[in-house]
């Protein structure tokens, strides 16, 4: 990432949901269920937010996932640009910030 | 079963991805079903808008990579062996008769009336021979008893068969040239453009194309007949459409020098922020001919794209 940040504007979608990220619900059907948004909107606008260098993904590790017996997760994590433009877009929507809980430790 | 049939609907919208990104993709969306509880079948139907947005964002079509269509030699024999693959299912003996005239239902019991096979025996100032049964072979219209027709009738039936779809070709052709809004775009010549008749070549290719097309929905329209007649008359008029937009696009797609396909698409700007500025998606030529720049939005400025040519010292630049 070069060191200019360029700001870019959020539509309220991208906004809720690199919020959503930000507020500690760190995986694809976390988002959902905390934003309400349907599988086919948060997806792709995930895809989007990493394109564009807002977010990273990685991968949880095998044994991790095998000591909870279920598949391993996606995570995503917000970048230092997606904190720079997730603050510009909470002065352009003050609510957002509000939105959502403080997620239970099992999505920290 | 249920959840056979979302990991079903996963797998089929998975055919969307290009098949770099499939596994890692499908390993998500299954990771991800996994957690889902309630309306899995609506989570599931996501995965195709999904889907769908990783082909649209990926840099070359999926499609053309399962064929090798980049190249244009390849494109043009992939057309050339589904072209022969049509006429054979047309014409072949697995065709059950697809260009063989039309049967009536009632063939027995028809006569045919044809034209004597001497016309010495034609008479007109003699005696009007007996029209009776037996004197038929002296007749100038025999009459061929029933049960007996079918060789060499109806000797112009192809005429009728292939006209209304030849005629169809070209009322789509002038309809598509007139209602589309796809035009091939701008190619402005400059100091580093090829000379004229390889200039041409790209017509050339266009054209090829076209015609390796047109045959090929027909004869298929002409194999889906004898299953499904009405299936194969709109089968024709889809088919038609279908092919002669997909030549356009391929053609918009293809550097007008080398006419492989263009890669590394690259979204300049953001619709969002520009107000008189220029945004959307610039492509490059592989072996550096050129530039191709498409607008996000056309303007009366920049109403359709528009191909740049390199100096012949940017191949070196590129791999």
């Amino acid at each position: 990432m070069s060191g200019v940040l360029i700001e870019t504007k959020l539509s309220h979608t991208a906004a809720i949901i690199l919020q959503a990220l930000q507020a500690g619900y760190v995986y694809g059907f976390s988002v959902m269920e905390t934003t309400g948004l349907p599988s086919g909107t948060v997806y792709p606008a995930l895809r989007r937010l990493e394109r564009d260098g807002l977010i990273r993904s990685s991968w949880e590790s095998q044994a991790v996932a095998d000591a909870g017996q279920r598949p391993p997760r996606k995570y995503y994590r917000i970048t230092r640009a997606g904190q720079a433009t997730l603050a510009a877009s909470q002065k352009r929507y003050p609510l957002l910030n509000r939105l959502f809980p403080v997620p239970a430790q099992e999505n920290a | 079963m249920l959840r056979g049939l979302h990991l079903a609907i996963i797998e089929a919208a998975a055919l969307l991805v290009p098949a770099p990104q499939r596994a890692e993709w499908l390993a998500e969306w299954r990771a991800e079903l996994w957690y889902v509880n309630r309306r899995a079948t609506a989570f599931c139907l996501g995965s195709f808008s999904d889907a769908l947005w990783m082909n649209r964002n990926t840099p070359a079509p999926i499609a053309r990579r399962w064929f090798g269509l980049e190249s244009p030699v390849r494109c043009l024999m992939f057309l050339a062996g589904l072209t022969g693959l049509s006429v054979l299912l047309a014409i072949g003996p697995l065709s059950h008769g697809a260009l063989a005239p039309p049967r009536s239902a009632v063939a027995q019991d028809m006569a045919a009336v044809s034209a004597p096979e001497d016309s010495d025996r034609r008479n007109p100032t003699g005696p009007e021979p007996s029209p009776s049964p037996q004197n038929h072979a002296a007749n100038p219209l025999p009459i061929v008893a029933p049960g007996q027709t079918g060789q060499g009738w109806a000797p112009n039936w192809r005429d009728g068969y292939l006209g209304l779809p030849l005629a169809l070709c070209l009322l789509l052709l002038v309809m598509f040239s007139s209602v589309t809004p796809l035009s091939l775009g701008e190619y402005p010549v400059n100091r580093c453009a090829p000379a004229a008749p390889l200039r041409l070549l790209r017509w050339v290719f266009l054209a090829v194309k076209v015609a390796l097309v047109i045959p090929a929905v027909l004869c298929g329209a002409l194999a889906l007949g004898p299953i499904a007649p009405p299936l194969a008359a709109w089968g024709l008029f889809f088919g038609l459409l279908f092919a002669f937009r997909w030549a356009l696009m391929d053609q918009r797609e293809r550097c007008p020098v080398c006419l492989r396909l263009l890669s590394n698409p690259t979204r300049i700007g953001d619709a969002s922020q520009c107000f008189l500025g220029w945004y959307g998606t610039e492509l490059v030529c592989s072996h550096g001919h050129g530039f191709l720049y498409v607008p996000g939005t056309s303007t009366s400025w920049y109403d359709t794209q528009r191909w740049q040519y390199l100096d012949p010292t940017w191949s070196n630049l590129l791999p």
